[in-house]
């Protein structure tokens, strides 16, 4: 136990550290590519106004000296204000959060619904009909780049059949084809993973001994198979946490879900600094701590792990 | 503890009714972004005054011509070239019920003027050195010098609430307005949607519509799938190929205004090849306006002769613009010793990235090479507004002052020490300067006048066409747009 939380504490220092090393070079490449000044004054300000905004921002000061009181308030917990929007940049993001983790679970759930039993279907059946129409399947859920399957979608189940609304968030069903737009490339990722770690869990002697005992196929994958075939599943889980949050960028804008990824490309254009930067905070620890959790369960789903600490 | 929220936050917005458009009294509106800030005095982009200029009244206004008439304000008369008095409206109720007085004018002015409130708005009012509430129901203002633009200046000042915004403050206030127009803010879920629902109070009359709901729709594909489905009623900001395209859409309307947005190409005179005016000349007869016009706007653009548009003050007509002529061009650069110069062409993705190339070819038919430099937005006003050596040879340009008058395009453009300008001419500083220290209107046409000439012979940029604001609508919505994008839902109704 004392292992664990050891290293645990070691992991959860990487994490920080890791965050705080993306957050530097955001803030300074934001930075070094021009302020918002510029963007903020209507056209045809003068240089004496421009001037004037910008020294009334702070942003005619050091850059260095910037960034220390942008950490000092940090410290305290302080993400600053909105340039842009002049309101508390901790409840802009904030406000944000709820819809990604919803979009994220929704894509999650396309992804694993679809695309574990998918997998396990190409493992058992190898050389059939069947695999070779669901890989042209997962294929597809591969390559198609989201920003055009999410209008297709739209065309599809919105303007054509009108099953879907074709935007927004005011509704469960609303989240349908974010989610599958956001999930194909991840159910993919399973799909392959899946398929792979089966095959391989097949040919061992357990599933071997299993079928001797008078077990079927599906029994033996069943009862022994899946759970070997879940760790680097769950790996590949812990990583596509980070694609589902970079393709939400995409999914968010093309479908007006109000989101961390539509909030990023907003303050992005705008140069809004803090939000930006809160949201890079907030999505780097994200994908720190799916590592750290992912790490974790493997000990839950593998007794050697766990004895090996 | 954030992942139970977000379940019980994905339960409530299942509960939640749909934004369903098409009820009688309702209107839904797709804009391209959301409100930035709910304050009228922080921001002015677009999508933010879109919606909060349906909340509060503006001291003047503009009626469908495009002429400055009354709101707020009854009347207005100048006692000398820098004081102007305006009689202000008695019977104004703000949201809250209390009345509208000369104080809260005052106050609005002083506050979008108080350097320290930092309003990005300031360079459109700092010409304003004083106010003061000159009567019971007067207000008079003062300006640094005889300033010809101020009223089209205070056509966008929004009158707020002072008791209030003094009581609560400036961030609850940008969170919870009150105005004095003909919707008050029922809910803003930001990033998501605003809704406004009527005020049947409103010294106008009441308003047609009960409730309005202006939704974020950032991608242009899904708004005219939105529009197409029923979802909204109402979007802006299509493009041309957008409007071709929905013309034969059954049960849509297209409908485009042409606005005081002047599209041109800056040429840089002060570095680089261009600083030959030669060259420069001979780029004004490489450029084909009617080809761009046709083949890139689909037609959605009227031709200008000159940086500015017709819906401006100080537009003049009789100032043609270099013809067409690839010949007269190519000789023109053979003898400035310029063929197969290079020309830095500087443009962000905010610019249509086909104008760019059509521009290029034009100009490698008669003998220059172009490269293309495209920069993020930021990175390109850095560099255009920097020195003459940073901002390229060339860039296009869609501009809009928001005020109506030349003053607002071809001073901040071309002035000499202007950040935007790279041109430097005594005389046309000399006309430019007089022109904005007069408010005889015939005198300064005049100096106008010889402001275009000069620019014509020097061609520090040249003018291409009036860009059109298109929108798309349902088709029994009844509504004329109008020249300065103003977007007034009091101003629309159902067709029966």
């Amino acid at each position: 136990m004392g292992q664990l939380s050891s290293h645990l504490a070691s992991r959860l220092g990487q994490a920080l550290l890791a965050s705080f090393g993306v957050l530097t070079i955001v803030f300074f490449i934001m930075r070094l590519s021009g302020d918002p000044t510029l963007l903020l004054v209507p056209e045809g300000a003068t240089v004496e106004q421009i001037n004037q905004l910008r020294h009334q921002l702070g942003f005619d000061r050091p850059l260095g000296l910037q960034f220390l009181s942008y950490l000092g308030d940090l410290a305290r917990f302080d993400l600053g204000q909105s340039l842009v929007q002049r309101a508390p940049v901790l409840g802009i993001v904030a406000e944000r959060i709820p819809y990604t983790v919803a979009l994220a679970a929704g894509a999650l759930v396309v992804a694993l619904g679809i695309g574990i039993p998918a997998g396990i279907a190409m493992a058992l059946w190898r050389g059939s009909l069947l695999e070779r129409a669901l890989s042209g399947f997962v294929l597809a859920g591969q390559s198609l780049p989201t920003f055009w399957s999410g209008i297709l979608l739209i065309l599809l189940f919105g303007v054509t059949l009108g099953w879907l609304p074709t935007s927004g968030a005011d509704s469960l069903s609303a989240l349908v084809m974010p989610s599958i737009a956001l999930g194909a490339v991840t159910m993919s990722s399973f799909a392959r993973m899946t398929r792979i770690a089966v095959l391989d869990e097949l040919q061992s002697s357990y599933v071997t001994a299993a079928r001797a005992r008078g077990q079927s196929r599906l029994q033996a994958v069943r009862r022994h198979v899946l759970r070997n075939a879940a760790i680097p599943v769950v790996t590949i889980a812990a990583l596509e946490v980070g694609n589902l949050l970079a393709g939400a960028v995409i999914v968010e804008s093309v479908f007006a879900w109000p989101g961390i990824g539509q909030l990023a490309i907003q303050s992005i254009q705008s140069r809004d600094f803090l939000v930006v930067q809160a949201v890079v905070l907030f999505v780097s620890l994200v994908y720190v701590l799916t590592n750290l959790a992912a790490d974790l369960a493997y000990a839950a789903i593998d007794p050697r792990i766990r004895a090996a600490r | 503890m954030r992942r139970s929220a977000g379940l019980i936050l994905a339960l409530s917005i299942a509960l939640s009714a749909p934004a369903h458009a098409q009820t009688k009294d309702s209107l839904v509106v797709d804009l391209p972004g959301d409100v930035a800030t709910m304050d009228p005095q922080i921001q002015w982009d677009t999508d933010s005054y879109s919606v909060y200029r349906n909340i509060f009244d503006n001291l003047l206004t503009r009626d469908t011509a495009g002429k400055i008439v009354p709101q707020v304000a009854t009347a207005w008369r100048y006692t000398n070239d820098t004081t102007i008095v305006f009689d202000i409206r008695s019977d104004i109720l703000f949201h809250d019920g209390s009345k509208l007085t000369p104080e809260d004018v005052v106050f609005s002015v002083k506050r979008i003027t108080t350097p320290e409130f930092k309003s990005p708005q300031l360079s459109q009012f700092d010409q304003i050195i004083a106010a003061e509430v000159s009567g019971p129901s007067q207000v008079t203002l003062h300006t640094k010098t005889p300033y010809p633009a101020l009223l089209a200046q205070l056509v966008k000042l929004s009158i707020i609430p002072k008791a209030y915004v003094e009581k609560v403050g400036d961030t609850a206030f940008n969170q919870q307005v009150i105005g004095s127009g003909p919707f008050k803010l029922k809910s803003w879920q930001r990033g998501v949607q605003t809704n406004l629902e009527a005020n049947d109070a409103y010294w106008r009359g009441k308003p047609t519509f009960k409730t309005v709901t202006f939704r974020a729709v950032p991608d242009g594909a899904t708004r005219l799938a939105d529009l197409r489905t029923g979802r909204a009623d109402l979007t802006r900001g299509l493009t041309p190929d957008d409007a071709v395209a929905m013309k034969s859409e059954r049960g849509l309307k297209v409908q485009s205004v042409a606005t005081e947005r002047v599209a041109y190409l800056f040429v840089n005179a002060l570095f680089g090849p261009t600083k030959d005016v030669r060259v420069r000349q001979a780029i004004a007869m490489a450029i084909d306006r009617d080809t761009l016009i046709n083949a890139l706007q689909q037609g959605y653009a009227k031709p200008v002769d000159i940086v500015l548009t017709p819906a401006n003050f100080g537009y003049v007509t009789d100032i043609k613009a270099w013809p067409f002529d690839p010949a007269r061009a190519r000789a023109l650069i053979k003898s400035a010793g310029a063929e197969g110069a290079t020309v830095p062409f500087l443009t962000s993705p905010v610019y249509d990235r086909r104008l760019n190339e059509a521009v290029q070819q034009m100009l490698d038919d008669v003998g220059l090479k172009m490269t293309i430099t495209v920069v993020d937005q930021p990175t390109y006003l850095k560099r255009r507004l920097g020195q003459p050596e940073e901002s390229g040879s060339m860039s296009q340009g869609r501009w809009s002052c928001a005020c109506q008058d030349a003053d607002g395009v071809i001073f901040p453009l071309f002035r000499s020490g202007s950040a935007w300008s790279k041109f430097t001419n005594a005389t046309f500083d000399a006309e430019v300067d007089a022109a904005r220290a007069t408010l005889d209107e015939t005198k300064r046409m005049a100096h106008y006048h010889k402001a275009f000439e000069i620019l014509h012979d020097e061609v520090p940029g040249i003018g291409l066409f009036q860009d059109e604001a298109i929108y798309l609508m349902k088709p029994n919505l009844q509504w004329q747009p109008t020249a300065n994008e103003a977007f007034f839902v009091y101003d629309m109704k159902w067709a029966n």
